[in-house]
């Protein structure tokens, strides 16, 4: 394999994007990234002179919120609730998963 | 290629209101949302549920196929006739087009054709112009890769669109060179790897979700490391420097004297490497030489006697 044929990825929380490209890596609308993130249902996004930068986790968050609003028709907070949900059960499916990896 | 029965999927009647596959969609929905479900291959019927809604919940897609599945059983061969799709007029709603690129060949063949992921209408080419769409996978790694990186190749169905806008899935295969210090649910960024763009406009990118295989010794937090350190009774009482293996060679560490089995100890930076490295998390574990032989039960005997040590202290009254 020559090294031009490779090609090399950065993580996202090193990739300031625009709102429409953030929106593209959620697979959401921009007008509906906007509205969330201006109610402060998406934390961890940080924004610079029009550019952002998302945690990983927040990406994840975003699809979702919009998978449960669209689905369920939940209205944000409560999709933002369900999201605060899915998040602590990762952490202690993690959590069980150091201890007992089996 | 068979012939999908969206209706046998939701579970509804051929003749089902709006309301009913919306709410027999729902219900399959939470039966089978990645998340939470106990089903076996739950994430596999979820996309056929979410194909299956698409198309039925869109009234336009969902007319196409009445007609078009007119006489045909699950799972019977099936070849759309040509030029079928004429005289619909498709607005792509009820799933995105990087939900689509999930969907199955039969999907692909028939709505791929008509708008689903992203086609045109006779006379909205010429003009039309927008960035492709993001392709999102799944990368699963070693933890060891997360120290020295890794280079993967990755084969991925997408979308594309023809001289005459007609869209196809087609595979294509990437290297990927994953960089040094990645975590789990990290995801890691291809610009312009993804669906391209229309009319001009940019190519979409390709985001890949880092998932790292069960590891016989290591567990993976964020950029922490924990592991779990067997000590001998001596090295735990007495205190000792002990060597711990990691991908990317030894480090020393001192067990204090009096350390107890199930304490944790941490190694500030020896976890995964990064802008700001892990910690190396230690389970400290003391395991007890067997009473195999002689002078082992001798040894045992000799500490029962003289050390005179109760493991379970109780208060007395």
């Amino acid at each position: 394999m020559r090294d031009e044929d490779i090609l090399t990825g950065s993580p996202i929380e090193d990739s300031w994007l625009t709102l429409e490209q953030l929106a593209a890596a959620c697979t959401v609308e921009p007008v509906w990234l906007r509205r969330h993130l201006d109610e402060g249902l998406i934390p961890r996004a940080e924004s610079v002179a029009g550019v952002w930068c998302f945690a990983s986790t927040s990406i994840v968050r975003a699809r979702r919120m919009r998978q449960l609003e669209r689905d369920f028709d939940a209205v944000p907070e409560l999709a933002a609730l369900v999201a605060d949900l899915l998040e602590e059960l990762d952490e202690l499916r993690g959590r069980v998963g150091r201890v007992d990896p089996n | 290629m068979e012939f999908k029965d969206y209706y046998q999927t939701l579970g509804v009647a051929r003749d089902a209101t709006a309301d009913e596959i919306k709410k027999a969609y729902r219900k399959l929905a939470r039966k089978y949302h990645p998340d939470v479900s106990k089903e076996a291959d739950a994430e596999a019927h979820m996309k056929e549920v979410n194909e299956a809604n698409a198309v039925l919940s869109d009234p336009e897609k969902r007319a196409a196929y009445d007609q078009l599945g007119r006489g045909y059983r699950p799972g019977q061969e099936f070849r759309p006739p040509p030029d079928w799709d004429a005289g619909f007029e498709f607005s792509g709603r009820g799933a995105s087009p990087g939900e689509t690129a999930d969907f199955s060949d039969f999907f692909a063949e028939v709505f791929g054709r008509m708008g689903g992921a992203r086609g045109f209408a006779p006379g909205q080419r010429a003009s039309f112009q927008a960035r492709g769409d993001d392709h999102h996978a799944k990368v699963l790694l070693d933890i060891e890769d997360a120290f020295s990186g890794a280079t993967r190749q990755i084969s991925l169905r997408a979308p594309r669109t023809d001289a005459q806008g007609r869209v196809t899935l087609e595979t294509r295969t990437l290297n990927v060179r994953i960089p040094q210090g990645v975590h789990a649910g990290q995801i890691i960024r291809l610009a312009g790897q993804g669906t391209p763009g229309f009319g001009g406009a940019p190519a979409g990118d390709l985001m890949l979700e880092v998932q790292f295989r069960p590891h016989s010794r290591f567990r993976a937090n964020g950029r922490d490391l924990h592991l779990t350190l067997p000590v001998a009774p001596w090295e735990a009482a007495l205190g000792a420097v002990v060597e711990v293996e990691l991908p990317q060679g030894g480090v020393k560490v001192r067990i204090p004297e009096g350390t107890q089995s199930g304490r944790q100890m941490r190694v500030r930076g020896k976890g995964i490497p990064g802008t700001s490295p892990g910690d190396l998390l230690l389970d400290i574990q003391v395991v007890l030489p067997p009473a195999v032989t002689a002078r082992a039960r001798e040894l045992y005997e000799t500490m029962a006697r003289e050390l005179a040590f109760d493991p379970r202290p109780q208060r007395r009254e």
